[in-house]
């Protein structure tokens, strides 16, 4: 695929290729979990064969490149490409697992204020001529940082954590991003116990306020932590659930899975007693 | 004799500058201080909800700047705690409704009124921070043992050193028994790679998504540990020497019968 795309690059403004999707994962509130969806989303979508790039908005407060584990590869950024300073093709970084997937660092030492909004749209534009999937990493907040990072996208993806703050952070943002863009709602870092015990939301309080289609429910779990730590994506462990889980978004966002969502459960006792033994 | 006025920042979001800000007011006021909360999120306002105050709001803070009400209309008092108010961010309008020094103003003003002013910066460093920061004279940087968390901490910390800013360091979130097994970095990590003075270590519990959620701040529940923690903190704030508490790992056998109670 990549290669073809490759290939076929110096014809494109003759015969415009069918354009990719730009996604911008976003949420209003910091810290649900944003860049840990944009890293595992893509290395889902890649490692099942499309061309992916992700972008990080955060201008200024980068993380994608860590949470991938590509920080020492990056050598231009976003703003080196919108300046003309560099080629497009230099800036971008190759993974180091998924051949498919390429990143577009921010810059870490400038200001969102010197994003000039309608060249980062045209950016993203000209990444859609190319991959198959443009994944946007939006900042948190609602600033200059997150106009910039929804203007070339088509659709958004809304990662909420079940907490009222998340879930009312969240609504303000789905009336931001207006009617033309097409909103999905990942619910993250659930805790099946606490549900249960009525001291967190369930999926259906959240999604009774954001009234969004749900593409997943991911569970809390501390090997999320580690694995964003390490800068390798739980996605490419087949034997981690967490990582099955975003596999099964990435699927539903490419189509080929349209069975509902699963709402992840309580482990029993026994699986508790040997999951702290391991 | 002005108060202090601090702000708590991070970079980024999600870490639990609201929940500190919150946490720490109600601790400063419980040991008698007068204390002023304020949300700078314009847009984004949380603090409300975190103390349980979001359907008693009637002015907010860029009405305050706009002259369509008095500073003193805008206060909402604490019903459990009289010491401690909250000044609401606006909702509906955007951060660049109000300006570095407009924003300084308020904060100068409140200073007036009590002992504590405590600022709750949104997340990220554009306009929302400096607006934040405009009228502190100190800052406490909240992070969570997490890479991403630290190099945005450092990357706020010279924005603070920049203007001068005097500055400590909470760690939040620990989970003693990941630092154990190299899963997460330790207090000592976060402090050495950020070079900064350590204000206070709050523990992971799950019992603060509850109370955040249901509006009650959990240093209100004397029984529970990171009451104790919130208090520690305030007393290390007033320029007590509080020894840190250690949050070493239970054992093997503690760990077991834990996650299966």
């Amino acid at each position: 695929m990549r290669e073809m795309i490759e290939h076929e690059a110096p014809a494109a403004s003759a015969v415009p290729r069918q354009r990719g999707r730009a996604i911008v994962v976003t949420s209003g509130k910091g810290g649900v979990g944003k860049t840990t969806t944009t890293a595992n989303l893509g290395a889902a979508l890649g490692a099942g064969g499309a061309s992916v790039v992700l972008v990080d908005a955060d201008v200024g407060l980068r993380n994608l490149d860590i949470v991938l584990g590509l920080e020492a590869r990056v050598r231009h950024h976003v703003l080196d490409v919108l300046e003309g300073k560099t080629a497009l093709d230099d800036a971008l970084v190759s993974d180091k697992r998924v051949a498919t997937m390429k990143l577009l660092a921010a810059a870490q030492t400038r200001e969102k204020d010197e994003v000039d909004t309608a060249a980062f749209r045209d950016l993203i534009g000209s990444l859609r001529e190319r991959f198959d999937y443009v994944l946007i990493d939006c900042p948190a907040g609602i600033e200059k940082g997150f106009a910039n990072a929804i203007a070339g996208a088509d659709e958004a993806i809304i990662v909420c954590t079940p907490e009222v703050s998340a879930v009312r952070d969240a609504d303000r943002v789905v009336g931001l991003l207006g009617d033309e863009r097409r909103v999905k709602l990942i619910i993250n870092r659930l805790r099946p116990g606490l549900v249960r015990k009525g001291k967190m939301l369930s999926v259906d309080d959240v999604n009774g306020i954001l009234r969004l289609p749900l593409l997943g429910v991911i569970a809390d779990a501390p090997d999320v932590i580690v694995s964003t730590n390490r800068g390798e994506p739980v996605a490419l462990d087949p034997a981690s659930p967490v990582g099955e889980s975003y596999r099964q978004i990435a699927q539903r966002i490419a189509g080929t899975l349209t069975t509902a969502p699963e709402i992840p459960r309580e482990r029993t006792f026994f699986e508790k007693l040997f999951g702290s033994l391991k | 004799m002005s108060a202090r006025r601090i702000v708590l920042t991070s970079g980024k979001g999600g870490v639990g500058k609201t929940t500190t800000t919150a946490n720490l007011g109600a601790a400063l006021a419980k040991r008698g201080h007068r204390v002023v909360l304020v949300d700078a999120d314009i847009g984004l306002r949380n603090l409300d909800l975190v103390l349980g105050v979001e359907k008693r709001i009637v002015f907010d803070l860029v009405e305050v700047v706009e002259g369509r009400c008095q500073l003193r209309q805008a206060l909402i008092k604490d019903k459990r705690l009289e010491n401690l108010s909250i000044l609401p961010a606006a909702q509906t309008r955007d951060k660049t409704a109000v300006s570095e020094a407009q924003f300084a103003g308020v904060v100068e003003q409140l200073g007036a009124l009590c002992e504590y002013v405590l600022i709750d910066c949104p997340a990220g460093i554009e306009h929302g921070f400096r607006n934040a920061v405009a009228g502190a004279s100190e800052a406490i940087v909240v992070t969570t043992p997490e890479v991403s968390a630290i190099r945005d901490a450092d990357r706020v910390i010279g924005k603070l050193h920049e203007r001068g800013l005097p500055l400590r360091l909470i760690v939040n979130r620990l989970r003693p028994e990941m630092v154990r097994s190299g899963d997460m970095l330790s207090v000592d990590d976060v402090t050495d790679i950020l070079s900064a003075e350590l204000l206070g270590i709050v523990p992971d519990d799950e019992e603060i998504i509850d109370t955040t959620n249901r509006g009650e701040p959990i240093v209100l529940q004397p029984e529970s540990r990171l009451a104790v923690v919130y208090d520690k903190i305030a007393r290390r704030l007033e320029g007590e020497l509080v020894e840190f508490t250690s949050f070493s790992a239970p054992g093997f056998f503690a760990r077991i019968f834990g996650k299966a109670s």
